[in-house]
Order: structure tokens, then C-alpha cells, then sequence
């Protein structure tokens, strides 16, 4: 039999590889113990609403828009969910290579790229699927506390909160995809990265376009008081650029992964 | 020679550790065994020739196609891999038909091949418990169904008969042996020398990162016989055992072991000494016999210092 | 010729080491954590806020009207030690979330259990470990600032009505040091892998800290604070070194007591996932 009788056929078309790595990173995520993690931290303000609900007097309490905008503006799209695309995306290869699977992965007729597109849209959707039922339930429990009664003048507030956390998650998902492939511990670097420079959006002038925060920000209608420093130099960017950064955020965070994870070697623990 | 997997001066680092070092072979169908003592190079190999690592200098190329980059070549080879690594929340059917969807094959396509890759490695009536429950030897089965299912051309295991039993053993043994005799290119690692002969004689020896030796595994047991076979009993009465042997001509030495409980007798035809000890066995007392220098290193060892002294 | 006794013996070990037992798993762990540059490199840069304050008592010393802008008295050690939470935080991530995760993942917890230790031993010697580190972080810069305090200024840091310093400083820290290394090793102890537990330990320190946030702006009470383990050691130090805060103001019994409820869970924790043996079911 001679080994180059037969022509070797194309790898496994694009879509359909990341389908199936989709399929089964999806299983992964949304069964383990990280998910758990994560949905905890991304359901939290439902619990704290629920609370407040059921605790609070509620003829006293702040307007429930303020406490809806309090809610998504600095608990979602400041902290929570900057926090939990840093706990997903940077384990897309990276739990692959320490769980050493990534073999399996690699010793299949499919491209690079279909593996970490299928990874990143089972993050995006996981993400997704953690963060928008917190904030549609946030709505509406906090928004009607006073009675349902121009509930529906908020809803395209609702909506463009929801969008808003979408890009935010892509964006967000992307540089720390990147990070993960780049980096063998991404978690300190994230970190910092997270505390520390995402703070320069609370600095003046041109600072805040640095960061990934601003321009998140910049695209909810809401300003919580109680965010220090924010107070005196929150910047509000405009929002077609801040759409157009975010989504070439995205692509880029998702090019830069790509380029590297491509060329990578995996030399595994024995 | 034209050979399904063909390294050309192919070397490949670590940092600062050579792991492969200016390796040209030729492998064609058939099953060859990769021998060598731990740390010898045996996975880089296997690696190159799966294209999960590029080699630093040279070529590596299966089935025509380069190994490094390109994936197509993965649907027609087969890779066993050595860490005992699963998604473990899967279960043995959810890993193999996944990753059979991974190489293209339509729905009813990849159960009628999960089901067969399954039966094949006797793990059908445990395919839907989770992997994390399995015994190393069933995960090392499943493991090899993987590898099998796509039907590959060519199929790399790497040390796969680790932690099964006798009798998984024996069966995966003939198995590998039949995709061989089918003309399959297969080339299995081990640091056992009785676990490669019971699957081929043709074998590659690796040592520290380089090919020491190619060819029948015969000739090396012939090489091996030429060596004085060192064998140690331990009995009631050494020296019956040691005045039995003492007149066969092969015998070179016999020396009494520490407290004189046992005695080492180096021979050049172990099998004349085994039958001559038989013979004596029950008198003396014989409950232990074992071969100091039978491990792989010691064979290594024995070929080093001949390439040695033919230089 | 002496003819020496061949026969099998016993090790026995010296007294010092009977006692602490779980010395060696402190001492293991520190010196692979140590070993890591990345991880030297954090712990030096924990450093350079002790510079920064160095440099404020200098000026305020030698200049007394830079103090109206950045007053040098007693507060200023509670708030460098708030201050240095952050970098508390990074050192229980990068050197303690590995410590019991991984473990776990090669299974050399099954070896140290089968070694004449038990599983107090074990979780002494690795909280030890993160301790010692969360102390050099906190302790040791704060102590060291005193002391160059005390000597730039003796007339002012040298008093009997500042003599409370040191032990506040040594509290101060040592609950720090405790409460982030109980917590990040409960957190380590429920993965395999270090890279998911110091995730979800900072998950959880930052998620606290962001649900005070919110809970503050819901209810308007001092009280809320008490859910975040960042926010009850910042009420404790406030209340230790009298400083008076705008967020961090419930009061310093209940947080003392939210942290002991927070310890005691933690051990929980510990008691329940540090087996020698794992069931798969």
C-alpha cells in the first residue's frame, strides 16, 4: 500500500468544527463547578433585589431606577462581568492545556480557528446566558417598586443594558482570550489589569480612552453616585465610536489569539 | 524507501534540552515499536509524528504531508496520547462520538463507528458511565477506541498497554496486531521490551534522543544472548543449584549472594541453564528466581558498550 | 574494628520537630512558591508604597506644613495597611490558590496524609505558609514604616499616647493575614487547579466588595458593609487606628464578628474537601 496513493481531503469545513468544539465546551462550561462559581457572582444583585423587596420600606427607598441603574452600571458592567470573562476566557486554551486534552483537540483534521471559535461562542453564550436573565430579573424587581405604572417608558433602557453587556462580554471575552493563549498564569495579569488599569477611567482627559470601561460605560444611560472618584472625572465618549472600539476590541482581542494560538507548541506536563 | 511517517534529520528542543537529536527514519505499514528507557525521546517522537510539536531542525512528514500545521493529514492518523487526560465530566460514548464529529463523519456515521471502536476495545456495555469513574485500564481502552474510530491509516500509541490487565492486554495486543497485518502504519512506544515483542519484530530503539538501533527485535535478543545472562535464585540449598549448573559448558560464573541464600549464575544459553535448574528445582528448594539485567536499560547499556568497542 | 548494629532503626525525630509537625509543609510550599521570579517580582513591588509613605513622613518632617495636606499621625499606618489589601489579595491569588488545589491535582495530599501528620497539620502548614507571605506584605512594611517614623520624628511617633501603635499594627496585620489566608485556602481546597481557585478566590473578595456596594445603595445602612471580608477588615483597622470613613463604617464588633463567622466557615470548608481520598461517583 503506498502511503501517497490517496489524495488526503480538506480539513473539516470551518463551521462545522466549531459546532461540534462549541457543543462540547458548552457541556464543560455550563456543567462545571466554575459555572456555578460564576453564576453565583452573576446572580448575586437577583438575591440582593429579591431582599431588598422583601425587606426594605419600600415608600422610603431611593427612585427604583437609580437602584437598577446602581445595579448594572457598577455591579455588572464595572465588576462582575469584567470578572467573569476573566474566569472564562482566559481558561478557553488554557484549561485545555492544563486538563492536557488539548491532544485530542489538535490531533483532528479541523483549523486552529474553529477551535477557538467554537471555545469563544461557547463563553459568549454561557456568559450570556448567566448575565441576562440577572438583568432582566434586576429590572424587574427594582424598577416597579413603586408600581408598575411607566414601567414601560424603561424597557428600551432594559434593552440597550442587555446590548450593552453583550458587547461588553465580546470585548471583554476577546483581550482576555488573548491573554490566555499569550500567558501561561493570565490570572494576576488579568487582575491587575482589572483593578488597576480599568481604574484610569475614572482619571481625566484622555486616560479613560484607554481603558475597556469607559467605553462601556459611556453606552449606559445610568451614573451611580457612589462611584468616588467617578464622581468628579466621569467621562461619557460618544456612542458610535464607543460601539465601533468595542467591536474592534473584539476582533483584534480574537485576531491576536488566533495569531498566536496558531503557532503555539503545547509541550504538556508528564 | 518511501515510508507512511518519514523524519529527515529531525531535532527537537526543549529550551535548553535536546529531546530529539538529528533523527532520520523511515517507517513504514506494519506495526514498529518504539523502545526506549524513560526520558529516551520515545513521546517527543510520537509527538513530532503527530504534528503536535514542530521540529526545531529538519522534517517531519506523514502520509506525504508535513506533520506540523497541517490537520488535514489527522484523517487518516490516529493518535493514542500517553497522559491519562479526559474531559472527565464526559462519558466514554460522549467522548468518542465527539471526537469522530471533530473528524467530519455525519450523525448516523459517527454512532455506527463509536459503537464498533467501543466493541472493539470491550467497553460497549460501560459507554455511557463517565470517564471519571472508568479504571486506568478502561481509560486507557477508551483512549485507544478514539484513536481507532476514524479508521486511520496510520496510528500512533503512545505506551497504551499501561494499567490494563492480562486480559485487556492480550486483546488489545491482537488488535494492534491485526490493524498491522490490515496495513496500517503503527508505531507503538514502550519501555518494555516483552510488550513490544508480543506486537512485532520490528522495532526502533531511541536513547537519549537519538535512534541506537533498528530493525528485527531477534537480533537484538540474539545480541542479548551473546551477552552472559545473569540469573539469581534464591533457594533452601544454593548450592545444589550452583553444583547442577556448575558442569554446563554456557555457564561463565557462579557467585554466592550476600548471606549465601542465593547464588547468580551468568550464562551465554539461558534456556540450557532454566532446563538444568527444572531438573534441580524441587531438591534445592528453588522459591525465587529472577534475571537482574533483563530491564531495558541493562539492554541499553549492553548496546552502547558494543557500539562503544566497535568504534 | 567496631562492628556497628545493621539492623533496621527507627527515625526519631529531633523534639523541635515532633512539635511543629506541619513545619515542613510551611517550609515546602514557600520555597516553590518563592521560586517563581514573577512571584518575587510581586512581593517586591508590594514594597513601594512603604517608599511613598517613607517619603511623606521625610517631607512632613522636615517640612510640618506639607501635614495639612497629608497628615502624618496614627491613622496613617491604618490606612497603609488598608492600603496594602490590594496587594494581600495578589499574594493569597498567585501563592495561595495553588496550594491546595494542586494537591489535590497530582494527589500528593494523599501523600502527605500518609505520612504521621494529620489534616490540622496539613492546613496549619500551608495557612503558615500564606500567612508568612500576607505578613511580608503588611506586617513587615507596616512595622518597618513605624520604625523609620519613630526615627525621623521621635517626638511625635515616640510618645506614650502613640505606644498603642505596634500592637495595632501586629493585630491589624495578623487578622489580615489570617482572614485572606483562611479563605483562599477554602477556595483552593474546592479545585484542581490553581488558576480556577485564585479566579474564584478573587471572585469572591471583589463579588463581596461589589455586593456592599450595592446592598449600601439599597439599604443606606452602615451594617451592609458586613457581607464583604475586604469591607470588615477595613471597618476593624478604622476602628483600631481611629480613623473615620465614609463607606466603611459599620461597627468594628459586628465586623469582627462577620470575620469570625467568615473564618469558621472556611474551616468548614477545609475539614470537609482535604481527604486523602475523592469519590467519583
Amino acid at each position: 500500500m503506498s502511503a501517497e496513493a490517496k489524495p488526503l481531503p480538506p480539513p473539516v469545513p470551518f463551521l462545522r468544527a466549531a459546532k461540534a468544539v462549541f457543543d462540547l465546551s458548552l457541556e464543560e462550561m455550563v456543567w462545571s463547578r466554575k459555572s456555578l462559581v460564576m453564576a453565583g457572582l452573576l446572580l448575586l444583585p437577583v438575591a440582593l433585589a429579591l431582599l431588598f423587596r422583601l425587606v426594605a420600606d419600600l415608600k422610603h427607598a431611593p427612585a427604583g431606577i437609580d437602584l437598577y441603574g446602581l445595579v448594572v452600571a457598577m455591579y455588572y458592567l464595572r465588576n462582575a462581568l469584567p470578572l467573569a470573562s476573566l474566569f472564562f476566557a482566559t481558561a478557553l486554551i488554557a484549561d485545555e492545556v492544563e486538563g492536557r486534552t488539548i491532544t485530542y483537540l489538535l490531533s483532528r483534521p479541523v483549523s486552529r480557528a474553529s477551535i477557538l471559535c467554537g471555545k469563544f461562542a461557547a463563553y459568549v453564550v454561557t456568559g450570556l446566558t448567566l448575565t441576562l436573565p440577572g438583568i432582566v430579573a434586576s429590572f424587574f424587581l427594582l424598577v416597579p417598586i413603586r408600581g408598575f405604572a411607566g414601567l414601560a417608558a424603561f424597557v428600551p433602557d432594559l434593552l440597550r443594558d442587555l446590548g450593552v453587556a453583550a458587547l461588553a462580554l465580546c470585548a471583554y471575552g476577546a483581550l482576555f482570550a488573548l491573554l490566555g493563549v499569550l500567558l501561561k498564569r493570565p490570572t494576576i495579569p488579568g487582575l491587575v489589569f482589572l483593578i488597576g488599569w480599568e481604574s484610569l477611567a475614572n482619571l481625566p482627559g484622555w486616560l479613560p480612552r484607554y481603558t475597556v470601561t469607559a467605553w462601556v460605560r459611556s453606552l449606559v444611560r445610568h451614573r451611580p453616585v457612589d462611584e468616588g472618584l467617578a464622581e468628579l472625572f466621569q467621562t461619557t465618549l460618544p456612542t458610535g465610536e464607543a460601539i465601533a472600539v468595542l467591536v474592534a476590541i473584539t476582533i483584534l482581542g480574537l485576531a491576536g489569539a488566533y495569531g498566536i494560538f496558531s503557532r503555539k507548541q503545547f509541550v504538556l506536563d508528564q | 524507501m518511501s515510508g507512511a511517517i518519514e523524519f529527515a534529520r529531525a531535532s527537537c528542543w526543549y529550551g535548553p534540552v535536546i529531546a530529539l537529536n538529528d533523527v532520520s527514519a523511515t517507517i513504514g505499514p506494519g506495526v514498529t515499536g518504539l523502545l526506549g528507557p524513560n526520558g529516551a525521546g520515545k513521546s517527543t517522537f510520537l509527538k513530532l509524528a503527530a504534528g503536535q510539536l514542530k521540529p526545531s531542525q529538519g522534517e517531519v512528514t506523514v502520509l506525504g504531508a508535513p506533520a506540523w500545521g497541517a490537520p488535514e493529514v489527522f484523517h487518516r492518523v490516529g493518535l493514542c496520547p500517553e497522559p491519562d487526560a479526559f474531559w472527565d465530566g464526559l462519558s466514554g460514548w460522549q467522548f468518542v462520538t465527539f471526537l469522530l464529529r471533530l473528524s467530519g463523519f455525519d450523525d448516523a456515521e459517527v454512532k455506527r463507528r463509536a459503537e464498533a471502536a467501543l466493541a472493539e476495545v470491550d467497553l460497549l456495555a460501560a459507554k455511557d458511565r463517565r470517564i471519571g469513574g472508568y479504571s486506568k485500564g478502561m481509560r486507557q481502552r477508551v483512549k485507544l477506541a478514539q484513536a481507532i474510530a476514524h479508521d486511520p491509516q496510520v496510528l500512533l500509541l503512545d505506551e497504551p498497554l499501561t494499567g490494563m490487565d492480562p486480559v485487556n492486554r492480550h486483546r488489545v495486543v491482537e488488535l494492534v496486531k491485526r490493524l498491522g497485518r490490515e496495513g496500517r502504519t503503527i508505531v507503538m512506544s514502550s519501555h518494555v521490551l516483552y510488550e513490544v515483542e508480543a506486537m512485532t519484530r520490528n522495532v526502533l530503539l531511541v536513547h537519549q534522543g537519538r535512534i541506537l538501533a533498528e530493525g528485527d527485535v531477534r537480533e537484538i535478543r540474539d545480541l542479548l544472548d551473546e551477552h552472559p545472562h545473569a540469573a539469581s535464585v534464591r533457594a533452601r540449598d544454593p548450592r545444589r543449584v550452583a553444583r547442577a549448573v556448575l558442569d554446563l559448558p554456557e555457564v561463565v560464573s557462579v557467585e554466592f549472594g550476600e548471606g549465601g541464600e542465593s547464588v547468580v549464575v551468568r550464562t551465554t544459553r539461558p534456556d540450557a541453564f532454566y532446563t538444568a535448574l527444572t531438573e534441580v528445582a524441587e531438591e534445592a528448594g528453588v522459591h525465587e528466581v529472577f534475571s537482574p539485567d533483563e530491564d531495558l536499560e541493562s539492554v541499553f547499556k549492553y548496546l552502547l558498550a558494543r557500539r562503544g568497542g566497535a568504534r | 574494628m567496631p562492628i556497628y548494629d545493621q539492623r533496621y532503626r527507627r527515625y526519631e525525630a529531633r523534639n523541635p520537630l515532633r512539635e511543629l509537625r506541619f513545619w515542613p509543609i510551611t517550609r515546602e510550599a514557600l520555597k516553590l512558591v518563592i521560586a517563581r521570579r514573577a512571584f518575587l517580582m510581586l512581593l517586591l513591588v508590594a514594597w513601594v508604597p512603604f517608599i511613598a509613605r517613607t517619603i511623606q513622613v521625610y517631607v512632613v518632617t522636615r517640612f510640618p506644613e506639607a501635614g495639612r495636606v497629608l497628615p502624618v499621625d496614627g491613622r496613617l499606618f491604618g490606612e497603609f495597611l488598608s492600603g496594602q489589601l490590594g496587594f494581600a489579595l495578589l499574594v493569597s491569588v498567585f501563592g495561595g490558590a495553588g496550594l491546595i488545589a494542586n494537591d489535590l491535582r497530582t494527589g500528593a495530599i494523599l501523600v502527605y496524609l500518609s505520612r504521621p501528620l494529620t489534616r490540622v497539620d496539613y492546613i496549619l502548614g500551608k495557612l503558615c505558609a500564606l500567612l508568612s507571605l500576607n505578613l511580608f506584605v503588611t506586617l513587615a512594611p507596616a512595622l518597618m514604616l513605624w520604625i523609620v517614623a519613630v526615627s525621623l520624628a521621635p517626638e511625635q511617633f515616640a510618645t506614650l499616647k502613640l505606644l498603642w501603635l505596634p500592637p495595632a499594627i501586629v493585630l491589624h496585620a495578623l487578622v489580615i493575614g489570617l482572614a485572606m489566608g483562611l479563605m483562599a485556602l477554602a477556595v483552593s481546597s474546592l479545585s484542581k487547579s490553581a488558576r480556577v481557585a485564585g479566579l474564584a478566590f478573587a471572585g469572591l473578595f471583589i463579588g463581596l466588595e461589589i455586593a456592599r456596594g450595592v446592598l449600601r445603595g439599597m439599604f443606606r445602612t452602615p451594617e451592609t458593609g458586613l457581607v464583604s471580608l475586604q469591607g470588615n477588615l477595613h471597618a476593624l483597622g478604622n476602628a483600631l487606628f481611629g480613623i473615620q470613613h465614609r463607606f466603611f463604617n459599620q461597627p468594628w464588633p459586628l465586623a469582627a464578628l462577620a470575620l469570625l463567622v467568615m473564618a469558621a466557615l472556611s474551616l468548614w470548608v477545609l475539614r470537609a474537601r482535604v481527604r486523602a481520598v475523592e469519590v467519583v461517583q
